[in-house]
């Protein structure tokens, strides 16, 4: 074992105080005194309709109302990687809850007053609510102008139909694999939308000063990504990049949801036109649930053929994504998906359709995950029917096919280190496979379900982390990075890799939440790549801060480089047993020779991170070619179920989970991952889903009826496993696991659920409601 | 989200002064207890009283009057107050267990069990104990007192026999007069706060008198009177057993909606029935039973 | 409008308020205290909730002019002299990731510890079922509170 300091160390969160305290600010605990301004939202009530008519005369007749904002005040399109969306709906609304019309004033109850004499005409369009249907050559074009849309090289929209992307995967010789293969299984998998909820919701304040600058604070898993687009959205008002700042405090949960640009330009637009004022935007939870990115519901077709020996030869996947009205970010989950959806396995030949497609519901967007826990459900739940097929063990089935090292992906790159192989081992241990376990409740059965799964970041080729580290008189630090730490514990594991460096404790290492004026760039925090991809601009920017020290002290007392270690907050000498010098001593101050005169001054340090090596150079119509994911992460998962025969209530009495961080800067912060990210992986499953009437109207915006799980819904015993295959390029060997740990949930239930009790659901979610159908209908068959 | 509905507010501390104030004010008046069901109502604009009168400082009101054959429950009386009371968890346990099943800590500490029969909402969790126990509602107004019978409660979803100008002082509840035992069973969508998608109370007597009592399966609560013909008088086997379930389905008219299918909560409520009627009988054995995870999950 | 006076986190304090305006509101914008967070405002997520009179209610539910004269706690209040052993526990055991809960949850299991001391692992999920926490899956928090209250965590 290594004998690092602070990595791999269970290092208490340094935002801890303030969390337990009450001290964290969130964006909207800052006050903006009495010039605040506040917006209210007037949403579409139509799915999709051309505005006849929006008649505000009524409502700025309200006291307090300062003005309404409607689409032709704004008309233009952003997105972050196809243009596609507008900050107010322009001539046409294209899903219930578009946001239509601005009112603002001076107080949230004036704002809501005014809303409500708002008159709105909509002429009602014809309106497509499923992805199969939206594929018909008669389905009504969501988007009729699409040939036109700005949008990123790798993106393929179909002109003059609703397919906003479509990404294809080729490899070898499909007619001959099947031809070949002792079985082929094909069968269809559902899976509907679902919500982040995020504790908090959206919310941002734009302040247009004066002197022209924007400021913007809002609650942002993108802080750079938020500035880039809003000075390109407003460059026609003269407004660049250096005008725009963005401020993130603390954010209230993002899984996705708050990354990119969504409601947060409404009041950076509306700023603009009401110059000195600060205008506050704060979705309500239903808004929340309407109005900010969903996760893509889905229908996929599997068709896999394998030999009697078990070997995988073919997977035809053809992935049809229910997208929503714009797809500017959504199409990019699309696109990750298209690449993947072969799983964790080698299988030499391979046809993927992933089909990125508008409808008239709400925008889908990232949610944590991206795509990949939504096609593990069928494909998890496929290969266990195979394996189940050929009478071979699920879980051997899956050694037998899971990818190694070094292994081709569908896109021909080579396969990165992975312990996939030792997470399917030591989640059959842990969760005792080889053993059966019966209920003594004859109204109960128990059953077991495992599934294994991968996730690469999914992220454009030159999405890149810097860092900047400046020391302080005492020897502090503080750490200047733009990531944001949603509450995985970003900030800690960054300051643990700048810790082991510089031999200062994580505790006297400051790390805020970023500024854009004053924090470096950093693309996103999404696709759990910042511990491996700021993580890397942290540890040079620490091993440059180090390097100028040790430059210093040759340059002062003559010591080689070479010989000079840092520890214990001092510098130290291999060769010289007797040197020490306290960093406190010279870090801001420099150090004093012997004419008087002071050497060095405040070390200030920089790091940058781009993953060079990356490229979506791939071939249009076969993806081969190219690097486009830098890396996969790895893991398994297993579950023991028990389910009430006659209700169809289920309680996971145990869960096991490996996932491959490379290096587990924090293990503790990893454990928690796995047990917060299995939940929220296992309520997909079990109790949410969106629900939309005929018109397009979500049906259960709030937490009476989308039900996120409570303390009462939690697994009785979870057993979470962390492997260290390192990658070889990630900081201390890491890789990132936000995302990973809800990947394998929903096909584990469902595979435990056949082993149980012989019954195959192929759609999400499987409710107690859906087991207890199925159950009766089998029970009426025979 | 802010109130934009303004309103006057009154706070009056005796019980006359509430009664003038409701005669004065009428229809343009909301009472205000727990208020947990009230303020969502009054943000999301479903209902926009001029006036509401809080009516917890009303001392006439407090709190709970145990009697030896009788229960009193105030108007101000919270869940809370009904869950930390062990003479109720002794005495009337399928009360006691309907207040449990009422969402959780941080509502019940509000939430009045009068509130929740007045809102009426037809997932009330209160309404089978009531029902089952012959509880008495108490109103009182200008004109004078009323003694409501808790079967003639009821009229129609959020409908009560309430009038406008009439302030519920309480309702009664008599202690059954044989040795008896209970429970109230509660589907939910899982084991955390939810609204019934079904539930059911169960009462049973020593002297084989059944009171079953369904809610959240119909347009308001109902006392299932066939069944509870059928079992009268009897022990129950596995025939009878078989015949009683059988009948749920004519008892109950649940609909489908966003919580559940119709068909779902038809099976459930048999499934219930069953249950519920072993854990009675358990539990007149003098066995302690739990049912908080008595549908599984 | 109309001025209240209550005992907010042992201080006497007045404020003037509209019968409209909610406590989280109040507190929240008048009272200059923000550890009570919207979650959801209609009493499903459990983020705003303070203690009234000792007891845990959902301030999004209760109107500020309802309180008068009663005594209010937030978590600033609990907070104000040292963190006290929960939350040392919250930390420890890092029974938060985002935070976002962390008041309610904390203010919620206060009020239990006050009733009943030494709960066991059913009680805890029973208390806490109303407090909505989307990151941690929960377990980190009970094993906190198992931990201060001197129980065994597995």
């Amino acid at each position: 074992m290594s004998d690092y300091k602070y990595i791999g160390k269970p290092v208490v969160r340094i935002d801890g105080k303030e969390k337990v305290s009450g001290a964290a600010i969130f964006t909207d605990d800052i006050d903006f005194g009495a010039n605040l301004l506040h917006a209210h939202i007037i949403c579409s009530t139509e799915a999709h309709a051309l505005i006849k008519s929006i008649d505000t005369s009524e409502a700025l007749k309200v006291k307090d109302v300062v003005n309404i904002f409607t689409g032709k005040d704004f008309p233009f399109k952003f997105g972050l990687y196809m243009k596609d969306r507008y900050v107010l709906a322009q001539e046409k609304v294209r899903f219930v809850g578009e946001q239509v019309v601005a009112v603002v004033a001076r107080t949230p109850q004036a704002a809501r007053k005014a809303a409500k004499l708002v008159k709105i005409e909509y002429e009602p369009l014809p309106a497509v609510f499923n992805q199969l249907d939206a594929m018909k050559d008669d389905a009504v074009l969501l988007h009729p102008d699409l040939d036109k849309y700005p949008h990123v090289p790798w993106f393929f929209p179909q002109e003059k139909t609703n397919i906003a992307h479509w990404r294809k995967t080729r490899k070898g010789d499909m007619e001959k694999a099947f031809a070949e293969a002792d079985i082929v299984l094909e069968d269809t998998y559902y899976v509907p939308r679902y919500a982040h909820c995020a504790l908090e919701t959206h919310v941002a304040i734009a302040k247009y000063d004066y002197s022209g600058r924007l400021t913007v604070w809002s609650s942002s898993q993108s802080p750079h990504t938020q500035r880039n687009l809003f000075a390109e959205a407003l460059s026609s008002l003269g407004l660049t990049h250096k005008d725009v700042r963005v401020i993130a405090p603390h954010v209230g949960g993002g899984f996705g949801g708050k990354a990119g640009v969504t409601m947060e330009i409404i009041p950076a637009a509306i700023a603009t036109k009401l110059p000195g004022y600060a205008v506050k935007l704060r979705w309500s939870r239903e808004q929340e649930f309407m109005n900010t990115y969903q996760r893509l519901g889905l229908v996929a077709k599997i068709k896999m053929g394998a030999k009697k020996d078990g070997t995988i030869t073919a997977i035809d996947h053809k992935i049809y994504w229910d997208a929503g009205a714009y797809v500017e970010y959504g199409a990019n989950v699309v696109n990750a998906v298209g690449l993947s959806a072969i799983g964790p396995y080698r299988i030499p030949n391979v046809s993927i359709d992933s089909i990125c497609i508008y409808t008239n519901l709400p925008p889908g967007g990232p949610y944590r995950g991206f795509g990949y826990s939504e096609f593990i459900f069928g494909l998890e739940s496929h290969v266990n029917r195979i394996a189940n097929k050929l009478n071979i063990d699920p879980v051997d089935f899956r050694r037998i096919n899971a990818i190694k090292e070094g292994d081709t992906t569908a896109y021909g790159a080579e396969m990165n280190p992975s312990g996939l192989h030792q997470a399917i081992d030591e989640v059959a241990k842990a969760i005792e496979w080889d053993k059966n376990r019966e209920s003594k409740d004859p109204k109960k059965a128990i059953g077991k379900g495992f599934a294994i799964f991968w996730k690469a970041p999914a992220m454009p080729p030159n999405a890149s982390s810097s860092a900047f580290l400046k020391f302080n008189e005492d020897g502090s630090i503080n750490l200047l990075i733009s990531g944001m730490d949603i509450g995985q514990g970003y900030q800690t594991v960054m300051a643990q890799i700048a810790a082991e460096v510089l031999g200062v404790p994580p505790s006297k290492i400051r790390v805020e939440n970023p500024d854009t004026d004053r924090n470096p760039y950093e693309w996103q925090t999404v696709a759990s790549h910042v511990t491996w991809g700021c993580g890397n601009a942290v540890k040079k920017a620490a091993i440059d801060a180090r390097d100028q020290i040790f430059a210093l002290i040759e340059r002062v007392y003559h010591l080689s480089q070479d010989s000079l270690y840092l520890e214990d907050e001092a510098v130290k000498c291999h060769t010289k047993k007797d040197f020490y010098l306290p960093l406190k001593d010279f870090v801001i101050n420099g150090i004093m020779t012997e004419d008087g005169t002071f050497k060095g001054g405040p070390i200030n340090a920089r790091g940058v991170f781009m993953p060079e090596f990356s490229s979506t150079k791939g071939d249009p119509e076969t993806s081969q070619g190219g690097h486009p994911n830098v890396h996969y992460t790895v893991g398994a998962g297993a579950l023991i179920l028990e389910i009430d025969k006659e209700t169809g209530k289920m309680r996971v009495l145990k869960a096991a989970e490996a996932i491959d961080a490379g290096k587990a800067i924090n293990p503790d912060l990893v454990k928690g991952q796995i047990t917060g990210g299995l939940l929220q992986g296992l309520a997909t499953v079990l109790y949410e889903d969106m629900r939309f009437d005929k018109g397009g109207k979500m049906l259960n915006p709030n937490f009476s009826d989308y039900k996120i799980p409570t303390s009462m819904d939690v697994p009785d015993e979870i057993i979470p496993i962390i492997i260290e295959v390192p990658q070889p390029d990630g900081p201390y060997g890491a890789r990132g696991i936000g995302e990973h740990t809800m990947l394998p949930a929903a096909p584990m239930i469902a595979n435990a659920l056949e082993d149980a009790l012989g019954i195959r659901i192929k759609s999400m979610p499987i409710t107690a409601e859906k087991v207890a159908l199925t159950l009766l209908d089998k029970e009426k068959e025979k | 989200m802010s109130i934009t509905n303004d309103f006057e507010y009154y706070c009056p501390s005796s019980l006359d002064e509430t009664v003038k104030l409701l005669e004065q004010l009428g229809e343009q008046a909301a009472l205000l207890a727990g208020g947990t069901d009230l303020i969502v109502n009054i943000k999301d604009d479903l209902e926009s009283p001029s006036a509401v009168i809080d009516i917890k400082r009303v001392s006439e009101l407090r709190g709970l009057d145990i009697d030896k054959d009788k229960l009193f429950i105030g108007a101000k009386t919270t869940f809370t107050d009904i869950l930390d009371s062990s003479v109720i968890k002794d005495n009337y346990l399928l009360l006691w267990e309907s207040a449990r099943a009422v969402a959780s800590v941080g509502i019940r500490n509000r939430a009045t069990l009068v509130g929740n029969i007045c809102s009426a909402v037809p997932c009330m969790d209160s309404a089978p104990a009531l029902l089952c126990y012959d509880a008495i509602v108490h109103t009182v107004s200008k004109t004078g007192k009323r003694d409501i019978p808790i079967n003639d409660w009821f009229i129609a979803p959020r409908k009560t026999a309430r009038k406008a100008d009439e302030l519920v002082v309480g309702v009664t509840v008599p202690l059954p007069s044989q040795k008896n035992s209970g429970c109230y069973i509660k589907l939910g969508r899982y084991g955390g706060e939810d609204l019934a998608q079904a539930g059911l109370g169960i009462l049973i007597r020593a002297d084989l008198e059944y009171r079953i009592a369904f809610t959240a399966v119909g347009p308001i609560p109902i006392r299932a009177q066939k069944i509870e013909e059928l079992l009268k008088g009897k022990e129950i086997d596995q025939d009878l057993l078989k015949q009683a379930k059988e009948l749920v389905a004519e008892e109950i008219s649940p609909i489908t909606d966003i919580r559940s299918t119709r068909e779902y909560r038809e099976h459930i409520c048999r499934v219930m029935f069953e249950r519920g009627l072993i854990v009675c009988q358990q539990r007149m054995n003098g066995e302690i039973i739990n049912t908080v995870r008595i549908l599984g999950g | 409008m109309k001025e209240i006076t209550f005992i907010l986190n042992n201080e006497k304090r007045s404020v003037q308020v509209e019968p409209s305006e909610t406590l989280l509101e109040v507190l929240r914008d008048k009272m200059g205290l923000k550890s009570p967070k919207c979650g959801c405002d209609r009493g499903d997520c459990g983020a705003c909730v303070v203690l009234l009179n000792g007891k845990s209610v959902r301030s999004c539910l209760v109107l500020a002019i309802e309180t008068a004269g009663m005594e209010i706690m937030t978590l600033e209040g609990i907070s104000a002299k040292n963190l006290n052993a929960l939350q040392e526990a919250f930390i420890a055991f890092n029974s938060f990731q985002c935070g976002y809960c962390a008041p309610g949850i904390i203010i919620t299991v206060t009020e239990l510890l006050t009733k009943n001391p030494k709960p066991d692992l059913e009680e805890i999920k029973e208390v806490l079922s109303g407090n909505l926490c989307r990151c941690t899956g929960y377990k980190p928090i009970f094993d906190a509170i198992l931990d201060v209250t001197g129980k065994e965590v597995k």
